[in-house]
């Protein structure tokens, strides 16, 4: 039997990097899936690539009335949800000196209060039993320089997974951070604001620092999930798993 | 699933317990194993019970000479070996006050040093791909009362995956740590009672004690390709007892 056979799962940030990957495993190991991204072409083409048992939606994880559009699809098509991913996500760099007010309510207003609301808006929906894992990041347990925002917030996020293993406790729904290291997304080239020269320094640094000698890939963050996702991880709930090749446990 | 198809495993502590739902759990995923326990009785009951892909060798993880006999064995039958459970583990509460230069001995015998020969002996026998999972406990960052020793022996295992994933950068092996809370095993089951068993469990948010196979179900994750860019970490299978 497949992993997650029959199982409906939620993926916020699901069209692309980890999401799309995660999205992708899930269906091969047997789950329904619902995405919910911002932009509509992306997740279009994301859909094909999955291929089959996922809907989409648009919709930004920060703004509350469309994670309300997102739960109200996923109860009209599915009725309920086994396992949620709240895996949206963004950073952009910015020193300490000259981070602005926006680049600090932007990274919060989706990593904190999007996945804030991800979580509490899905409740009532949600089996009783069911898995829910927060996108962290490693750099919760780390100085990063330029991304203090960023860190922060995915700091608050691995807080809340345990404060949360202990309110869904009497449902049995088990509340995990998954905290992957450098992988190989478009982010990095694309969202955080570094030029394409900033961002081959860092791949090389990267390299240099990882006790794996590289960075991970998309599939190699859903496999981990899937093991979070599934009965397999039944006895574990408020752990920060980190999959980032050594980096940050050394 | 068969995700270990064509594998070959060493599991210390393999006769009982958590040791015994890994070598289960390894064979069903198509593995080949080899369990190593002091017991002659138990290793033949397990072997008995697992069939014809396990093997089984009788010597301490404290002893250099038995762990080279299991590597002998290992070779001669597989000639390579992929992933290594390293189980083996004691402990017993003795409080502050009472604690004796023996009963760190033991403790650490077994847990640390027991560790540390059992992963450099199989060194020579693996290669990329290779995945070695120590056994370490929510004590290793918890206080529990009377439990100097072993706390501080896992503590030390939680460090070796650290120091190892250094040390074996460049190889292809992969060490992690998988961290068990209180687990029902038959010898806990034995020991606790049920009302022991209910007040372990009460302890978790979980609100129960793990079955051995949970805890093995975590070994075959990092004993497979699923958690192929992870080394150095550490797998809380506690039931969020010390996550809190």
């Amino acid at each position: 039997m497949k992993a997650l056979e029959g199982k409906i799962a939620v993926i916020t940030g699901g069209s692309s990097g980890i999401g799309l990957a995660t999205a992708k495993r899930f269906v091969e190991e047997g789950a329904k899936v619902v995405i919910i991204g911002r932009r509509e072409k992306a997740l279009q083409e994301a859909a094909a690539l999955i291929g089959k048992n996922v809907t989409t939606v648009v919709g930004d994880v920060s703004r509350l009335e469309d994670l309300d559009r997102l739960y109200a699809t996923v109860k009209e098509k599915h009725g309920h949800i086994d396992i949620l991913f709240a895996n949206a996500g963004a950073g952009t760099v910015a020193p300490l000196a000259a981070a602005t007010e926006v680049h600090f309510d932007q990274t919060f207003d989706v990593n904190v209060k999007g996945l804030f609301f991800t979580v509490q808006k899905a409740l009532p929906i949600f089996k009783d039993g069911g898995s829910i894992i927060l996108n962290s990041s490693v750099s919760n347990v780390m100085g990063l320089p330029a991304f203090s925002a960023y860190a922060a917030s995915k700091a608050a996020v691995r807080s809340f997974s345990r404060s949360w293993t202990q309110e869904l406790k009497d449902r049995n729904i088990r509340v995990n951070t998954m905290s992957p290291g450098a992988i190989e997304t478009p982010a990095l080239a694309t969202t955080t604001g570094l030029t394409a020269e900033q961002a081959e320094e860092a791949v090389a640094q990267f390299a240099a620092q990882i006790p794996m000698g590289r960075r991970g890939k998309p599939e190699e963050i859903a496999a981990a999930l899937t093991f979070l996702a599934s009965d397999e991880s039944s006895y574990i709930t408020g752990i920060d798993l980190a999959v980032d090749g050594g980096w940050a446990q050394v | 699933m068969t995700r270990l198809n064509g594998k070959t495993a060493v599991i210390t502590g393999g006769a009982t317990g958590i040791g015994l739902a890994a070598a289960r759990r390894f064979i069903e995923e198509g593995a080949f194993v080899f369990i190593y326990g002091r017991r002659q009785q138990a290793l033949d009951a397990a072997v008995a019970e697992l069939g014809p892909d396990a093997r089984a060798v009788k010597g301490s993880v404290s002893d250099e000479g038995d762990l080279d006999r299991l590597y002998a064995a290992v070779k001669a039958e597989r000639g390579s070996l992929d992933i290594v459970f390293a189980n083996a583990g004691a402990g017993s509460p003795l409080p502050l006050g009472q604690i004796t230069a023996k009963h760190i001995d033991n403790t650490f015998d077994t847990n640390v040093k027991g560790t540390i020969f059992t992963v450099q002996k199989a060194l020579p026998l693996m290669g990329p791909g290779g995945s070695i999972i120590l056994t370490g406990s929510s004590a290793g960052t918890t206080g529990a009362p009377s439990f100097t020793a072993y706390s501080a022996s896992k503590a030390a295992v939680r460090n070796l995956a650290r120091t190892w994933a250094e040390d074996l950068k460049g190889t292809g092996i992969r060490v992690n740590v998988l961290s068990p809370g209180a687990t029902a095993t038959e010898l806990a089951k034995e020991a606790l009672g049920e009302e022991g068993q209910k007040a372990y469990g009460a302890m978790t948010p979980l609100q129960r004690m793990a079955a051995p196979a949970e805890i093995a179900a975590a070994a075959a994750f990092l004993g497979s390709d699923d958690s192929s860019f992870m080394t150095a970490s550490e797998v809380a299978v506690d039931g969020g007892l010390a996550q809190l």
